[in-house]
């Protein structure tokens, strides 16, 4: 079972379940989110609502995500600046934490950050895009941070997640390419396997049990539970 | 004068990626050619690609519309390098300043089963 837990067009659907995919998560901004209501539901391919939350500081990270949680399946914070992953990585509200490493020289993660997502289950995000995007030096120091990201998850053993951050159909690359190519980065078969489909379909169990939490660790059971 | 053949035992082994590629202009074989080349070129780099014995063995158009020409192909390549082989063409993504992409549809011991399980060529 492989998902794709960013992809930002609902027409790339029926393209991700061609390439092998049996999920996605449809990703809106947090600048013009309307819930969308053109998911048709299939019985062997799964989508799922999310939304990438643009914040400002730290306080406002924490507003939205309290806005957001409620309405979608998936919150992803678009990473970049320290404070902001920071912020992310402390809130077990927040699911992926995308990108902590766009614009910056270093990977946006360390030790603290990783320790952080680690207790609060906050996955970090590998995007493809990227690496597709660009060419040569730039695209060696994307590689770079993505190692440097890794060195941190198995000391620490956050989540990791590997996604399209797709917009187009030529953005969307096929579950098997995508393991071939994390072999490049020195990943384990093990590492890739839980990052294209244990990691994400466990945030969606997490999801679906969230509105029964009352504090952490402690949840109402329904009856037949 | 023609080198002789080497025998079976001492030829390289090999593995056949049937692909298919979709792009926003018509791809033709000669344009696939240094796409492939170039992506494991600078992905990989000189030293390791040349252990891929890459080769563009056929390639086939297949259905097209306006803003999508699809084609599948066959390229040869190293048996233990295929999955480097498969890594550096998930990131070709421009051909003349246009959109393409390509896709892995499976790995086979020859072209005949390639083109029978993966290309599977309307007749």
């Amino acid at each position: 079972m492989f998902f794709d837990f960013h992809v930002h067009n609902s027409q790339l659907a029926e393209e991700a379940k061609r390439l092998g995919y049996n999920g996605i998560a449809l990703i809106q901004s947090s600048r013009n989110y309307n819930k969308p209501d053109d998911i048709n539901p299939q019985d062997d391919f799964s989508i799922w609502t999310g939304v990438e939350i643009y914040a400002k500081n730290p306080d406002d990270l924490r507003k939205k995500v309290q806005k957001f949680r409620e309405r979608s399946d998936v919150v992803i914070v678009n990473g970049g600046d320290i404070k902001i992953n920071r912020a992310a990585c402390e809130d077990p509200r927040v699911d992926i934490l995308a990108h902590p490493y766009k614009n910056r020289r270093d990977s946006g993660i360390n030790h603290v950050l990783a320790k952080e997502a680690s207790q609060n289950n906050v996955a970090i995000e590998l995007s493809i895009n990227p690496m597709i995007k660009t060419r040569l030096s730039l695209r060696a120091k994307i590689l770079s941070q993505f190692r440097q990201i890794l060195k941190l998850q198995r000391k620490f053993k956050f989540p990791l997640i590997i996604t399209s951050n797709a917009y187009s159909l030529y953005d969307l690359r096929t579950p098997e390419d995508i393991i071939a190519f994390a072999g490049c980065l020195e990943m384990t078969h093990d590492e890739i396997i839980s990052s294209l489909s244990k990691n994400p379909a466990d945030i969606i169990k997490r999801s679906r049990i969230r509105k029964n939490v009352i504090v952490q660790g402690a949840r109402t059971i329904e009856q037949g539970d | 004068m023609k080198l002789k053949i080497l025998p079976p035992t001492l030829r390289n082994d090999k593995r056949y990626i049937s692909f298919e590629a979709i792009s926003e202009v018509p791809l033709c074989k000669e344009d696939v050619i240094p796409l492939v080349w170039e992506a494991s070129l600078n992905f990989h780099g000189e030293c390791k690609t040349s252990k891929f014995d890459l080769w563009v063995m056929r390639v086939w158009s297949s259905k097209s519309s306006d803003e999508r020409n699809i084609i599948k192909g066959i390229l040869q390549c190293n048996r233990s390098e295929v999955s480097s082989v498969r890594a550096a063409i998930l990131l070709v993504n421009k051909f003349k300043g246009k959109r393409v992409v390509f896709h892995t549809i499976g790995i086979s011991g020859t072209i005949k089963a390639g083109i029978k399980k993966f290309i599977k060529l309307e007749k």
